[in-house]
C-alpha cells in the first residue's frame, strides 16, 4: 500500500497528515481517493469507490487526451496541452490549483474528479473518524455539495456545446446517475490486504500511475490515458455492480466479488501472480493495469531501461501474446471474446498521437532584411517558424523553427546573427545566420515583440509588450543586463540613422484620468548609456505601433490611431470613431499628427510604416484594407513647414481632407498586410500579408505590385482563418474605419474605456475587455445582455459600433469561432503546478477566507470565491458591488473572470480603477465588493499577488 | 585675493597654521597631519533657480544633481549651472520631496515623498505610486534607496520593497522585521544589504541574499543616557545609515555611532569636532570619513584613528563660514571664509567626486574640493597668516564649543 493513509486507518499509528514541510502543520491536504475507499468501499457503503470508478468523474482526466479536448482547448484559447492546462484540469481533475504539499503521496491529479473534488480535502475527516472523535467530526465535516456547486464546472460552456454539440446536461439526471448514499445501517470493512509476495527475489509490480509518468502526453500516444477510459481500468470496480453480483451468484460466490480470489484473478493486476509483491503507490483498484499484461515493473520501470527495449525485456517487460488475453477473456462469463478485435481496441501504440486541429498557417507580421541585403528573415507567428527570402530570386529558401508566436525579428550589425521575439514563450531566440539554426533561447518579459540592436550591436533590445518594459540584452553573454520602464505595451523600434536614439512605440495610452483623452508616448533611449532620455508625448492618440526614422535624422514616423472614446460612437465630427493616421516625432521631440484616413474612405488599422532610404517616400501598411499608402515626404514636411501652429495642433490631427496632398498612391496588396521594408537602393519594398501567407513585392518605380512570395501555408482557408480575416478587415465598418483588430489588438485589449451608445455623452462607459479565452464566459457585455457570441459580434455590434449591415450569417459564424481560438497566453506568475510564493500563499488564505480579521462571519455571498471560483473565477452572473457611477444605467455588471487578470487593466466595468489595488482602497467603501475594508495593507498586497496567478 | 581668501582655499596654508600652532603649546598629535578643509563654495536658493529652500535631499548623477525640497525637485546641470525645476504643476506627483535615489541602471530618479508615496521620474515622465493605487505601506515617505531590481521606501508605517520587474510589493512591519517602531527615517543600500534607519528601533540590516534581518538597538536601552560607553548604537532613535568599506555610520537625534563589525564606537559633541548631537543625516565617504548633518552645522570626522574632525558651520549674524579643525576637545585650527553652509541646519549630505553637497534649511551649499585628499597630510611650511590672529581664533573656537552654538542657527 502506498499511502501512509490507507496504513494509518489499518494499523491505527498515528500520523497526522502533511506535517513536514514548512515546520508547521499542513492541513487540510488532499489525501486520495484510494483513502476515501479505505471506509466508503465495499457493500457496507455502498460501493461508493467502486461506483464512483465506474463514473465518467474518475475518467475525466484521461479525457483530456480525446482530440476533441484538443478542439476544446482551441476554441478556449488554450495552446497548452489539455492535461498541462490548468484551466482544463481545474474541471478535469480534484486540486489542480494547489501546491504539492496540499497534496498527500496518494494523492494523483489523475484520478480525473474523485471524491475530494466535490467534498473539500480529505485529511482532517479521516483524522477525525480515525479518532473517532465526535467534535473533530463535525468541525471536519466534509463539504456536501449542491447542484449549484456543480455548475461551477457543468454550466453550459460555449467551446465543449461547439465540439459535443450535445444540450446542455441535465442535472438532475446527472446528479441521480452519481448519486453515492451511505446506507443507513452502514458498515465499514476492513481494507482488503495484498496478497504476499511469491519470491523475494522477484520484481514487484508498481502500479499502472507508475507507467503513467512517462506513457503519457501526445508524444507517447497517450497511452496512459488510452488505458484509463477503458473497461479494463474499470475491472475492478465492475464487481461491484448488479451484473457481477449475477454472475458471481451463478459462480456460486458467496461474498463480495471483490474479495473473492476468483473474481480477482481477472479483474485486477498481480493478484494471483504477486511476484516480488507490491510496491509503494500499486492500487489494487487500478483494475486490470499495464503491468497485467506486460509483467511486474520494477525491473524495467527506470527510463534508461525502458528506452532499450534489450534491456527492458531482460528485466521483464513482457510483450502482450494472445495467451495473455484469453488467460481471462476466453469463454469468460459466456462472453465471446473476437481476440484480434479486442487488440484493435485496446491498441496504444508508443508512436505520438496525431495533430488535432486543422492546417498550420504562417501568419508572417515582421520582417529583417539581412545587412548585405541578400535575405529577408520573416517572423511567422502561427507556424512558429522565421521564413528566409533569397531577395534576388524572390523565392522561400528555408524556414527555421523557433519559440512560440514569433513577432520580430532582427539582425545583428555583421548579419551573422538574427534575433526573433517569441510572444508565446516570453524569449529570443538566437539564430545562427550561418547555420540557419537557432542558438540559443534568452528569456526576456512578457509577451516580447519589437527587437533591435544598437549600432554597434553590443545591446539587444527587447520590448516586453505586456510587460510595459524593455529588457537590454548583452548579446555576448545573452543575459539581460537591465530592464527600462516603457510606457503601456512597447510595440515596435527604431534606431535613428546616427545610432544615438531608438524610438519606440508604444499601443496603448498611458493610464489616464478618468474620461480624459488618450495621452500615448513614444519612448526615446540614449543608446550610448542604454537608458531613456526622453518621453515624447502623442496626445489624443493610441494604438502607436509602426515607426521609421527618415534618412535625415530630422524626424521619424509612427502609425497611429486616434480613438474618440469619449463621446459616442454615434457622433460623425472629426472623423467620426477611430480616425486612422500618422505622427512625426521630431528629433526635438515636437510632434504632429496628421491623417490618413478620407472624406469617403479611411486608412484603418496603419500597422508599420517604412521610409525610404532615398527619403523620397514612406510606405505605410493599412492591415484593415489590405492596401499600402505612399506618401510623399517633401510634400508632407512641406505640408507642415508652411501651416500655422495652430492648424498643426488643432486643424491637421483631424482634418479628413489632407492626406490627398501627400498619399500619392494606394497600392493594393494582400490580407491583412502587416510589416514592410524596403531594400538598402530604394526600389524594391516587401509587405507581410499576415493572413496570405505571402509577401507583396512593390516596385517603388512603378509604384505598383509586382510579384507575390508565396511563404508555402496551407492553400486552403478554414474557417477559423476565414474568421480572422474578418477580425482583422473593416469592411464591415462604416466608411472602412476600423476593424475588430482595432479595440482588440493580439485578440487583446486597447485599454480605453468606451461611451459606446448614443444615450448621451458619458452616460454607461465601459471598460473594453479581452477577448482571450472568452467563449467559455458567456454572458457578454459587462451588463451581461448577451448571451452569445454571435449576438455580442452580430446585431449588436452593428447597432452601436459598425454601423452598416452587419456581418452574413458566413462571417459572423467563422468570426465567432476564430475569436473564441485567440490564443490565452499562460499564466506568468504561476506556471502549472508550482508552488506559490510565500506571499501569494498568504493571500490565497485572504482569497478563500470565511472570516474577518476580528473573527466575524463574511456572510458567504461576500466572499472572494463564491463569485469567483475556479478555474475560470467567474460564476458568469450579475451582482451589485457597489461600483455603480452617476453615469451609469446599471448597478449589477457581469462577473469578469480573473484568468490572467494582471494584464487587463483598467478594472471595473467602468475602467476607473487603473490598479488592482484601487478596487478595493477606492472602489469598494460599504465591502459590497467582497469584505476587504477590515484589511491591513500587507494583507491587501498579498491578496493581488495571488489574484496574479489565477 | 585677500589673504584670508587665500588661506581659506589652501590646504598647505592649513599645514602652516597648524605647524604654528604646535609652537603655541597645541597637541603634538598635530604632526600627523591636517585634514582637507573645504573652503570654497557655492550656494544654491531659490534666487538661483531652485523651487524651495528647505532642502531635504541631494542626489548626484554624472552631471546632474537632483535636489529634493519642501516644495519641489530641481536638477542642476553642472556642465551648465542651469537649474530646472518642477512643481506639482509641472506633474510632480506631491510638493513634498523628502528623499531620492538614482538608479544605477536604468539612470531612472527614484523620489520619496513626504506625505505623496513615491515616484519614478524618468524620461521626463512621473510615475506615482502610493497607499491608494498601489502596495506602498504608507504615504509619508522618508528615503528611498535602489537595491537591484527593487526600490525601498522608508515611511511612517514601516518600509516597503518594490519589484520593478514583477510589480510585487512586500512590506516589512513589526510583523516580518526585527522593528520595534515602525517609524522608519532612513533607507540605505551597499554591499548587498539594506539599512534601515528607525525611530525607536536603531538600525535594520537585511541580507538581499538570505533575507535576513539583524537589528542593531542600543544595548543598555536608556532612553536619555549613553549608560555603557560603546557598547552598541549610542540611541535608538535613528535618523540615518550609511555603509561604506565595511563601515557602518549612524546617525540619532542624541549623537552618531560607528561600527566596523566588532567594535561600536559613539560620537558626541561634547567630546569631538560634531556641532550637535541632534544629528538629520549620515554619508559615510570611506571607513575613516563620515559627514554628520546636525541642526547646529556640519561635523565631518575625517581621520577615525585620530579622531579629528572639522565641523562647518556659519555665522548667523554675517552669514561667513567658519571651519573648525580639532581632535578630540582640542581645536587645533580655525579657518574663517567667506563662505561655507549657506545655513546650519544642515539635512543632507552627498559627495560628488571631491566635491561634497549640502542641503540645508535655507538653500543648497557646494563645496569644491579639486585638491581634496583623504585623511590628514603633513604640508611644508609656508604662512601667510599671522600667528596672533589665528591664536585668537583658536580661542574664541574653544569657548564656542563650551557654551554650544546659539539657537539662532535653527531654522524659522
Amino acid at each position: 500500500m502506498g499511502s501512509r493513509w490507507i496504513v494509518a486507518a489499518l494499523s491505527g499509528l498515528v500520523l497526522v497528515p502533511g506535517t513536514v514541510a514548512l515546520g508547521q502543520l499542513r492541513k487540510p491536504v488532499y489525501v486520495g481517493s484510494e483513502v476515501c475507499a479505505s471506509c466508503h468501499a465495499g457493500p457496507g457503503f455502498g460501493h461508493q469507490f467502486s461506483r464512483w470508478l465506474l463514473s465518467r468523474h474518475a475518467r475525466a482526466y484521461a479525457v483530456l487526451a480525446r482530440p476533441e479536448a484538443k478542439l476544446i482547448a482551441e476554441l478556449s484559447g488554450i495552446p497548452e496541452e489539455p492535461q498541462e492546462s490548468s484551466m482544463c484540469l481545474g474541471c478535469h481533475a480534484t486540486g489542480a490549483e494547489v501546491e504539492e504539499w496540499e497534496k498527500d503521496p496518494s494523492f494523483h491529479l489523475e484520478d480525473g474528479v474523485q471524491c475530494e473534488k466535490c467534498h473539500g480535502p480529505g485529511s482532517e475527516h479521516v483524522e477525525a473518524q480515525r479518532h473517532l472523535n465526535r467534535a473533530a467530526q463535525l468541525e471536519a465535516k466534509m463539504e456536501i455539495p449542491t447542484m449549484d456547486f456543480c455548475m461551477a464546472c457543468h454550466a453550459e460552456k460555449g467551446s465543449h456545446v461547439a465540439v459535443h454539440q450535445r444540450p446542455m446536461l441535465d442535472m438532475e439526471a446527472a446528479w441521480k446517475e452519481i448519486a453515492h448514499p451511505t446506507p443507513d445501517e452502514w458498515s465499514r470493512a476492513e481494507p482488503l490486504g495484498l496478497p504476499p509476495p511469491a519470491s523475494e527475489d522477484a520484481a514487484q509490480y508498481v502500479g499502472s500511475v507508475a507507467c503513467g509518468a512517462c506513457h503519457r502526453g501526445p508524444e507517447m500516444g497517450y497511452q496512459w490515458s488510452r488505458w484509463k477510459m477503458s473497461p479494463h481500468a474499470h475491472a475492478y470496480a465492475a464487481l461491484a455492480t448488479a451484473a457481477a453480483r449475477r454472475i458471481a451468484d451463478e459462480w456460486g460466490v458467496a461474498g463480495d466479488p471483490q474479495r473473492n480470489a476468483e473474481c480477482l484473478r481477472c479483474h485486477t493486476t498481480g493478484w494471483h501472480d504477486p511476484a516480488g509483491g507490491f510496491a509503494d503507490g500499486f492500487r489494487l483498484s487500478e483494475g486490470v493495469g499495464c503491468e497485467a499484461c506486460h509483467g511486474p515493473g520494477s525491473e524495467y520501470v527506470p527510463e534508461a531501461i525502458m528506452r532499450d527495449p534489450r534491456a527492458a525485456r531482460l528485466a521483464g517487460l513482457r510483450e502482450q501474446s494472445r495467451e495473455t488475453c484469453l488467460a481471462c477473456h476466453e469463454k469468460a462469463h459466456g462472453k465471446p471474446f473476437d481476440y484480434e478485435k479486442a487488440l484493435a481496441e485496446i491498441a496504444h501504440p508508443t508512436e505520438p498521437a496525431r495533430q488535432a486541429g486543422g492546417p498550420r498557417y504562417k501568419t508572417p507580421l515582421n520582417m529583417a532584411l539581412r545587412p548585405d541585403g541578400q535575405e529577408l528573415y520573416v517572423a511567422c507567428e502561427a507556424s512558429h517558424t522565421v521564413i528566409v527570402i533569397d531577395v534576388a530570386r524572390r523565392t522561400k529558401v528555408a524556414e527555421i523553427a523557433v519559440g512560440g508566436q514569433p513577432n520580430d525579428v532582427t539582425f545583428s550589425p555583421d548579419g551573422r546573427r538574427a534575433y526573433v521575439s517569441n510572444r508565446l514563450d516570453d524569449s529570443v531566440s538566437v539564430i545562427s545566420v550561418p547555420a540557419r539554426t537557432v542558438i540559443a533561447e534568452i528569456p526576456v518579459g512578457d509577451e516580447p515583440h519589437g527587437v533591435l540592436t544598437d549600432p554597434t550591436g553590443r545591446y539587444l533590445y527587447v520590448l516586453n509588450t505586456l510587460a510595459d518594459s524593455i529588457s537590454v540584452i548583452d548579446t555576448e553573454s545573452s543575459t539581460e543586463v537591465k530592464r527600462l520602464s516603457a510606457s503601456r505595451s512597447p510595440w515596435s523600434l527604431a534606431l535613428s540613422p546616427d545610432g544615438a536614439q531608438i524610438l519606440v512605440t508604444n499601443n496603448l495610452s498611458r493610464f489616464v484620468p478618468f474620461r480624459t483623452p488618450s495621452m500615448s508616448e513614444v519612448t526615446v533611449i540614449d543608446t550610448e548609456r542604454a537608458v531613456v532620455e526622453n518621453r515624447v508625448v502623442v496626445p489624443a492618440a493610441n494604438l502607436l505601433q509602426g515607426v521609421d526614422w527618415d534618412p535625415s535624422g530630422r524626424f521619424a514616423l509612427i502609425t497611429l490611431n486616434r480613438t474618440k472614446n469619449l463621446v459616442p460612437m454615434t457622433r460623425l465630427l472629426q472623423g467620426w470613431t477611430i480616425t486612422n493616421g500618422l505622427g512625426i516625432i521630431w528629433r526635438d521631440g515636437r510632434v504632429d499628427q496628421v491623417l490618413l484616413d478620407e472624406p469617403g474612405i479611411c486608412f484603418p488599422d496603419p500597422a508599420d510604416v517604412a521610409i525610404t532610404p532615398d527619403g523620397r517616400l514612406a510606405l505605410v501598411t493599412s492591415s484593415g484594407s489590405n492596401r499600402v499608402a505612399v506618401v510623399d515626404l517633401r510634400r508632407l514636411i512641406g505640408l507642415l513647414e508652411e501651416a500655422s501652429h495652430y492648424e498643426r495642433e488643432h486643424v491637421f490631427p483631424n482634418h479628413l481632407g489632407k492626406p490627398t496632398e501627400f498619399v500619392i498612391r494606394h497600392i493594393p496588396v494582400s490580407h491583412s498586410p502587416r510589416g514592410v521594408v524596403i531594400t538598402a537602393d530604394s526600389r524594391t519594398a516587401f509587405v507581410a500579408n499576415a493572413l496570405d501567407d505571402s509577401l507583396t513585392v512593390i516596385d517603388l518605380g512603378r509604384l505598383e505590385a509586382v510579384g507575390r512570395i508565396d511563404l508555402g501555408g496551407p492553400e486552403v482557408i478554414t474557417q477559423t482563418r476565414f474568421g480572422e480575416r474578418v477580425f482583422h478587415s473593416a469592411k464591415v465598418t462604416f466608411r472602412r474605419q476600423f476593424s475588430c483588430h482595432s479595440c482588440h489588438p493580439d485578440g487583446h485589449v486597447d485599454g480605453l474605456t468606451y461611451d459606446i451608445e448614443p444615450d448621451g455623452i458619458g452616460v454607461s462607459p465601459v471598460d473594453n475587455r479581452t477577448l482571450r479565452g472568452i467563449l467559455d464566459t458567456a454572458p457578454f457585455k459587462w451588463e451581461g445582455t448577451n448571451p452569445s457570441l454571435s449576438r455580442q459580434c452580430g446585431p449588436r455590434l452593428a447597432v452601436f459600433f459598425t454601423r452598416i449591415d452587419p456581418f452574413t450569417p458566413e462571417e459572423l459564424t467563422a468570426l465567432d469561432r476564430y475569436i473564441c481560438t485567440i490564443p490565452r497566453p499562460p499564466n506568468r506568475y504561476r506556471p502549472l503546478g508550482a508552488e506559490l510564493t510565500e506571499a501569494q500563499r498568504r493571500g490565497r488564505e485572504v482569497f478563500y477566507r470565511t472570516r474577518t480579521n476580528d473573527g466575524r462571519i463574511i456572510p458567504k455571498e461576500n466572499r472572494c470565491a463564491t463569485c469567483h471560483f475556479p478555474p475560470l473565477y467567474t460564476d458568469r452572473r450579475q451582482h451589485d458591488v457597489g461600483t455603480k457611477g452617476p453615469y451609469d444605467r446599471e448597478s449589477r455588471f457581469d462577473t469578469p473572470h480573473l484568468n490572467n487578470i494582471y494584464d487587463s487593466a483598467p478594472y471595473l466595468h467602468n475602467g476607473a480603477a487603473a490598479t488592482l489595488e484601487e478596487i478595493w482602497t477606492r472602489f469598494n467603501p460599504y465591502d459590497q465588493h467582497g469584505v476587504t475594508n477590515d484589511m491591513t495593507k500587507d494583507q491587501l498586497n498579498d491578496l493581488v499577488e495571488y489574484l496574479k496567478t489565477l | 585675493m585677500s589673504n584670508q581668501q587665500s588661506l581659506c582655499r589652501s590646504p598647505i596654508a592649513l599645514g602652516t597654521a597648524i605647524v604654528l600652532a604646535i609652537g603655541w603649546g597645541l597637541p603634538a598629535v598635530a604632526a600627523e597631519g591636517l585634514p582637507y578643509v573645504y573652503t570654497d563654495w557655492k550656494h544654491f536658493t531659490v534666487k538661483d533657480g531652485l523651487p524651495n529652500d528647505h532642502v531635504f535631499a541631494v542626489r548626484v548623477d554624472g552631471p546632474r544633481v537632483w535636489i529634493g525640497t519642501e516644495d519641489g525637485l530641481a536638477c542642476l546641470d553642472k556642465r551648465t549651472g542651469r537649474i530646472r525645476s518642477w512643481k506639482e504643476k509641472d506633474g510632480l506627483p506631491w510638493r513634498v520631496v523628502s528623499g531620492l535615489d538614482v538608479d544605477p541602471k536604468t539612470g531612472d530618479l527614484w523620489i520619496a515623498l513626504f506625505g505623496g508615496g513615491l515616484a519614478r521620474f524618468s524620461g521626463g515622465r512621473f510615475d506615482h505610486w502610493h497607499q491608494l493605487n498601489s502596495g506602498l505601506v504608507n504615504d509619508v515617505v522618508y528615503g528611498v534607496a535602489v537595491e537591484n531590481n527593487n526600490v525601498w521606501a522608508a515611511t511612517t508605517a514601516g518600509a516597503s520593497r518594490y519589484n520593478t520587474v514583477t510589480g510585487e510589493w512586500t512590506i516589512f512591519t513589526e510583523k516580518n522585521a526585527p522593528m520595534e517602531e515602525i517609524w522608519n527615517y532612513a533607507v540605505t543600500y551597499a554591499d548587498g544589504k539594506i539599512y534601515l534607519g528607525v525611530w525607536g528601533s536603531g538600525v535594520l540590516e537585511f541580507d538581499v541574499a538570505t533575507e535576513r534581518w539583524k537589528d542593531y538597538l542600543d544595548p543598555d536601552r536608556e532612553m536619555e543616557i549613553d549608560l555603557y560607553r560603546d557598547d552598541g548604537i549610542v540611541h535608538v532613535i535613528t535618523t540615518g545609515t550609511s555603509f561604506v568599506d565595511g563601515i557602518l555610520w549612524v546617525s540619532s537625534y542624541f549623537g552618531m555611532s560607528r561600527y566596523d563589525g566588532r567594535h561600536w564606537r559613539g560620537f558626541y559633541a561634547h567630546e569631538t569636532g560634531l556641532p550637535s548631537d541632534f544629528g538629520n543625516a549620515v554619508k559615510g565617504r570611506s571607513a575613516t570619513e563620515a559627514w554628520f548633518a546636525t541642526d547646529k552645522g556640519v561635523g565631518v570626522l575625517t581621520d577615525f584613528a585620530t579622531d579629528t574632525w572639522v565641523t562647518y558651520t556659519m555665522e548667523p549674524k554675517t552669514h561667513k563660514g567658519r571651519a573648525v579643525v580639532s581632535r578630540g576637545t582640542k581645536v587645533l585650527k580655525v579657518v574663517d571664509m567667506e563662505r561655507c553652509l549657506p545655513h546650519n541646519y544642515a539635512l543632507w549630505v552627498e559627495f560628488d567626486g571631491n566635491d561634497v553637497w549640502v542641503g540645508t534649511s535655507k538653500g543648497l551649499g557646494w563645496a569644491s574640493g579639486p585638491d581634496y585628499y583623504p585623511g590628514l597630510k603633513v604640508e611644508p611650511i609656508a604662512g601667510e597668516e599671522g600667528e596672533s590672529k589665528n591664536a585668537a581664533r583658536l580661542a574664541a573656537a574653544e569657548a564656542m564649543k563650551q557654551s554650544g552654538v546659539s539657537s539662532e542657527d535653527r531654522p524659522q
